[in-house]
C-alpha cells in the first residue's frame, strides 16, 4: 500500500528547499521505524515524492506527499508515528491510505490555492481593490519566464478564482500542472505592470492542492 | 523581539544566502520556556552555522545544561555579512536560534574558542547582539561573557574581552559554573563578587583578577593575582570518569546539510602517541576510554533520535581504541539492516574488520588520508611521529590492492630543524606512493591515481614542546612553497598548500600575550571578520593593525624564545608541565623518540595527580603504528 500524507510545513521553515525537505522527511520516516518501501537498486532509497516542490520562502498547509510502505499500516498508526517523528515546524495533518496502483500525487495535480498577504498601505490596498476588473479582463497576456525563454502566455484560463480577504490580502487558485501553470509571482507582476505599479512585498502560503473530477476542482488530498 | 522586529527580519530573510542558517526549528531543539528558567545562556559558535552545528562540544554542552532544570541554553552562530549588514542597517540585535532573544538578554553568553582565525567573530558577535566587546565596559545588567574550549589554553589575547574562560573539560565544570551564576542571582551578588565566586571553580580562570606587567623588550616580566582570593596557577579541569559522563541522546537535525551531518560517537579523549607539534595532544591528556556498551548504548539513543543515516567515530586516534575491532563489527552488525553506514578509521584493523570493510567498501569508496607530517625520517623523529616509510607504503599498498585510488598525504612544512632535504623526502615519499599503486597489478586496482600532498604551515602551539619555537617567516615559508611545488611536479600527485599569512596571524595569537588584544580589537574597528574565510582575511588590514597599537607580529611568530622567559600561559597548569615540555624539546632537537605512553610513563605531569591516568594504572603494552592522526 501507499500512504499520503498532507504536510504542513510552518512558515518557521519556509527557506528550507525541496531537496532539504526531501531528507527532512526521510530522516522523520526512519526516526518513526514505520515500514517505508525502498527501490530495489544498487542505491536503494526511500519510494518517497511530493505532488509539487514549494517555492523557497513559501509555506505550505497542506502539501501532499506519497510514501509507498513494505507493510500495511492504519492510517491511525502512521499519523501516530510520523507525528511524534517530525520536527516541530511540520505537522501531519492527516493521512491516507491508497492502493499500489492508484496514482501519484503529482500525476492528478491540476492546480493550487494561495494565500497572498501584502505589507499593509495604500498601495496594497488599491491592489487588492483592482482584484474584480483584473479577472473580468477577457484575456490576460503575460510573459512566462522558463528554462528555455520567455514565452508568451494567457492568464486568463489559468486562473480558478481571485478574491479579496480584507483590506490587505487575497487568495488565488492557480493551474499547476504539466498543461499550464501560474506562479503566484506572475500573477503578482502581471497585475501590478496593469496598476502601472511595482510589484507588491507579499508572503504567499500554500494553502491547498486540487485535482478534478467532472470538470470540477476537488482537493487533491481526497482524489 | 517585537513584531515590527519580526518583520524585518522575516524581509531580511527574503534577501540573504542560505536564509535557514537563521531560522533554527531543527528536529530535536525544543527548548524551555523562557519565562521558566532563571539562567539563559547563549552558546555562541564564532563561525557560520554549517561549521557550527558540526561540531562536537557543542552537542554535549547545549544538551547537559538544557538538562539543568533551572536554565536554558540557546544557539547563536555567526551571520554571514549579507546579514550582519542588514542586522545593523535595520538596528536589531543579533538573536538566538531558539526563542529569537538578543545575546544581551542572556545572562551567560558564552564562546567556544577552536580556533584562532575566529576571534574577531566573537567581538563581532558581541557587538551585533547589543553587548560591550569589552568586560571592563560591562554594567551589572549586562551579561557575563564566557569563553572555553581549545584555545582557551591560552586565554591572554581575549583577556579584556572575556569575563571568565574555562579551562579543560566542561561537562562538569559547566554544571558547576551554571550552579554558582544562579545561587549568585539569588543572592543579588554584584557581578564583581559573581565573577570572585566563579573563580574558586577548578578550571576557572577570571582575567580581570590578574596583572601582567612587561620588560622593555616585550617580554613578560611578571604575571599575578590582584586579588588574594583567586588561584596563583589555574588548573586545567579533567574529567575523571570519562566513560560515564553525559552524552547527548539527542542531536540536533538540521534541515539543511552541514559539514558532518551524522552521529558522532566519542570513543575516546586524549591521546598516549605525544606527537610533538600536536597541541591536542598534549592538552587532552591523559587518554580515557569509553566502554564499548556506553558507546553502543549512545549509537542506539541517536540513532532512534535523528534517523541519520550515517554514523562516524569520534577521538584524537582511534585506531587506538582498545576495542576498536568488536565495536565496529558489532555496530555494522546491528545497524546493516538499518540502513545506517558506519564510516570508520581505515587503518589498523584486523583482518576479520577488513573483509567487512571490504564488503562496505562494494557501497562506498572514500578516500584513504594519511598523516606522515614529515618527508623524513629524520625529522619524523624530531616531532616524534611514530610513522616509518615503511609504514605509509604499507597502508596505501593495502588500499590499492583493495580497489582504492585515491590518497590524501598531510605534511607540515617550516617544523623545527627542517631543511631542504626534508622538503624533497615529501616529494619522494610522493613518488614511492605512485610507485607503490603502480607495483599493483593492473587488473587488481582501481582506475584513476590520485595523490593529493597538502602541506600546512607549522604554527608552534602553547603547551606542546616547541612553545619556545620561532615560525619561518613569510618569506620563508614563500620560498619553501615554490620549491615543494617545483619537486612535487610528479604524474598523478597535486599539491595544495596554506596561505602563509594566516598561519602568520593564526602564529601571534596562538602564543601571544594581552597586548594582542589591542590588535584584535583595532583589526576588527577597521573591518577585520570571518578571517578564516579567504574571501574576507585582508591581511593588510592586519599590518596596520599592528602598527596602530605598536607591535610587531614577529615578535610573537618569528623569535625563538628562551626557556627562561615567562610565558604568557605559564600560569595555567594543563596537566603536562613546563618541564615535560621542556625535555621533550631536547631530545627532539637532539632527533631522539619518545615512547607512546602505554608502554610505560613519560612523567609528563599528569601523573602528580593521583587517579587521573588510567594508563598508570595498567602495565606497559605493545603499540602499534598510527598513521591517520
Amino acid at each position: 500500500m501507499k500512504m499520503w500524507i498532507v504536510l504542513e510545513k510552518r512558515p518557521r521553515i519556509r527557506f528550507i528547499g525541496h531537496l532539504d525537505m526531501l531528507r527532512t522527511m526521510q530522516r522523520a520516516l526512519r526516526r518513526s521505524g514505520l515500514p517505508v518501501r525502498y527501490s530495489n537498486g544498487f542505491n536503494p532509497h526511500m519510494l518517497l515524492n511530493f505532488a509539487a516542490p514549494l517555492s523557497l520562502g513559501m509555506p505550505g498547509r497542506r502539501e501532499v506527499v506519497e510514501v509507498a510502505l513494505a507493510e500495511d499500516v492504519s492510517e491511525r498508526e502512521f499519523t501516530e508515528r510520523l507525528t511524534q517523528s517530525l520536527p516541530p515546524e511540520l505537522r501531519c495533518v492527516r493521512c491516507r491510505a491508497v492502493d499500489d496502483l492508484h496514482p501519484a500525487p503529482m500525476a492528478l495535480l491540476r492546480a493550487a490555492g494561495y494565500h497572498f498577504e501584502l505589507t499593509e498601505g495604500e498601495d496594497a490596498a488599491g491592489f487588492v481593490r483592482f482584484l474584480p476588473e483584473y479577472w473580468a479582463l477577457p484575456e490576460i497576456p503575460a510573459i512566462r519566464k522558463t528554462k528555455t525563454g520567455e514565452k508568451p502566455c494567457d492568464l486568463k484560463p489559468l486562473i480558478h478564482v481571485l478574491q479579496a480577504d480584507g483590506a490587505y490580502a487575497f487568495d488565488a487558485v492557480l493551474a499547476l500542472c504539466e498543461a499550464g501553470t501560474c506562479k503566484p509571482d506572475l500573477l503578482l507582476t502581471s497585475m501590478a505592470e496593469r496598476l502601472g505599479i511595482s510589484k507588491p512585498e507579499a508572503l504567499v502560503t500554500r494553502t491547498q492542492l486540487f485535482a478534478e473530477r467532472d470538470g470540477k476542482l476537488i482537493p487533491l488530498e481526497e482524489a | 523581539m517585537n513584531a515590527q522586529q519580526e518583520r524585518a527580519v522575516e524581509r531580511i530573510l527574503e534577501r540573504v544566502e542560505k536564509p535557514a542558517r537563521y531560522t533554527g526549528g531543527e528536529m530535536n531543539t525544543e527548548v524551555k520556556p523562557w519565562e521558566d528558567t532563571e539562567v539563559h545562556m547563549a552558546f555562541c559558535f564564532p563561525d557560520i552555522y554549517e561549521i557550527g552545528m558540526s561540531y562536537l562540544g557543542m552537542k554535549i554542552l547545549w544538551s547537559i545544561i538544557n538538562r539543568l532544570p533551572y536554565a536554558v541554553c540557546e544557539r547563536v552562530f555567526m551571520p554571514w555579512t549579507d546579514f550582519s549588514d542588514a542586522l545593523r542597517r535595520e538596528d536589531i540585535p543579533l538573536f538566538s536560534l531558539e526563542s529569537r532573544k538578543a545575546l544581551r538578554q542572556f545572562e551567560v553568553v558564552g564562546f567556544t574558542l577552536q580556533y584562532e582565525m575566529s576571534f574577531t567573530n566573537i567581538l563581532e558577535m558581541l557587538d551585533l547582539g547589543g553587548v560591550p566587546v569589552y568586560a571592563a565596559d560591562r554594567a551589572e545588567t549586562d551579561p557575563l561573557v564566557i569563553a572555553g574550549g581549545p584555545c582557551a589554553c591560552n586565554p591572554e589575547p581575549l583577556a579584556p574581552f572575556i569575563d571568565a574562560f574555562q579551562i579543560g573539560d566542561g561537562e562538569e565544570m559547566m554544571v558547576e559554573f551554571l550552579d554558582a551564576v544562579r545561587d549568585c542571582r539569588r543572592e543579588g551578588l554584584s557581578r564583581r563578587d559573581t565573577l570572585l565566586r566563579l573563580a574558586q571553580i577548578e578550571g576557572v580562570y577570571v582575567p580581570a583578577f590578574y596583572r601582567a606587567e612587561y620588560h622593555e623588550d616585550g617580554t613578560l616580566a611578571a604575571f599575578y593575582p590582584i586579588e588574594p582570593r583567586v588561584p596563583a596557577v589555574v588548573r586545567r579541569r579533567i574529567l575523571k570518569d570519562f566513560s560515564n559522563a553525559q552524552y547527548p541522546d539527542k542531536f540536533p537535525v538540521p534541515y539543511t546539510e552541514i559539514v558532518h551531518d551524522r552521529i558522532v560517537l566519542e570513543i575516546m579523549r586524549g591521546c598516549t602517541r605525544g606527537c610533538r607539534v600536536c597541541q591536542a595532544g598534549m592538552i587532552y591528556r591523559p587518554v580515557r576510554e569509553r566502554t564499548m556498551e556506553k558507546v553502543l548504548e549512545h549509537a542506539e539513543n541517536l540513532e532512534t533520535s535523528t534517523g541519520y543515516e550515517e554514523m562516524s567515530l569520534s577521538s584524537l586516534s582511534s585506531g587506538d581504541y582498545t576495542c576498536l575491532s568488536p565495536l565496529i563489527l558489532e555496530l555494522m552488525k546491528q545497524y546493516r539492516d538499518k540502513r545506517v553506514g558506519v564510516s570508520m578509521p581505515s587503518m589498523r584493523v584486523d583482518n576479520i574488520v577488513k573483509q567487512s570493510l571490504e564488503e562496505l567498501s562494494k557501497i562506498r569508496k572514500s578516500g584513504l588520508t594519511l598523516a606522515p607530517e614529515a618527508g623524513t625520517q629524520r625529522l619524523r623523529d624530531v616531532i616524534n611521529k611514530g610513522v616509518t616509510e615503511e609504514d605509509v607504503l604499507r597502508a596505501v599498498t593495502d588500499a590499492f590492492e583493495s580497489g582504492w585510488s585515491t590518497v590524501k598525504l598531510y605534511f607540515m612544512m617550516g617544523l623545527p630543524t627542517e631543511t631542504d632535504d626534508d622538503l624533497r623526502g615529501i616529494a619522494q615519499l610522493a613518488q614511492k606512493v605512485v610507485g607503490a599503486y603502480f607495483a599493483v597489478p593492473k587488473d587488481k586496482r582501481a582506475r584513476g591515481l590520485r595523490v593529493t600532498c597538502s602541506a600546512s604551515v607549522f604554527v608552534p602551539k602553547p603547551f606542546t614542546p616547541f612553545q619556545w619555537a620561532a615560525q619561518d617567516t613569510i618569506d620563508v615559508v614563500r620560498v619553501k612553497q615554490s620549491a615543494l611545488r617545483d619537486y612535487l611536479k610528479i604524474k598523478g600527485v597535486t599539491f595544495n598548500w596554506h596561505d602563509s599569512t594566516t598561519s602568520y596571524l593564526e602564529a601571534c595569537f596562538a602564543r601571544g600575550d594581552r597586548r594582542m588584544a589591542a590588535v584584535l580589537y583595532e583589526a576588527w574597528k577597521r573591518g577585520c571578520k570571518l578571517d578564516g574565510w579567504s574571501e574576507h582575511f585582508r591581511y593588510d588590514t592586519w599590518l596596520e593593525a599592528f602598527d596602530a597599537v605598536g607591535l610587531d607580529p614577529a615578535f610573537y611568530a618569528n623569535r625563538e624564545r628562551p626557556y627562561e622567559e615567562l610565558l604568557p600561559w605559564a600560569f595555567i597548569d594543563m596537566g603536562v608541565t613546563q618541564e615535560f615540555l621542556r625535555r621533550e624539546n631536547e631530545r627532539a632537537l637532539h632527533g631522539r623518540t619518545t615512547k607512546d605512553c602505554r608502554q610505560g610513563c613519560n612523567a609528563c605531569g599528569i601523573e602528580r595527580y593521583p587517579g587521573v591516568c588510567p594508563n598508570l594504572s595498567m602495565p606497559p603494552r605493545k603499540v602499534e603504528v598510527s598513521i591517520e592522526c
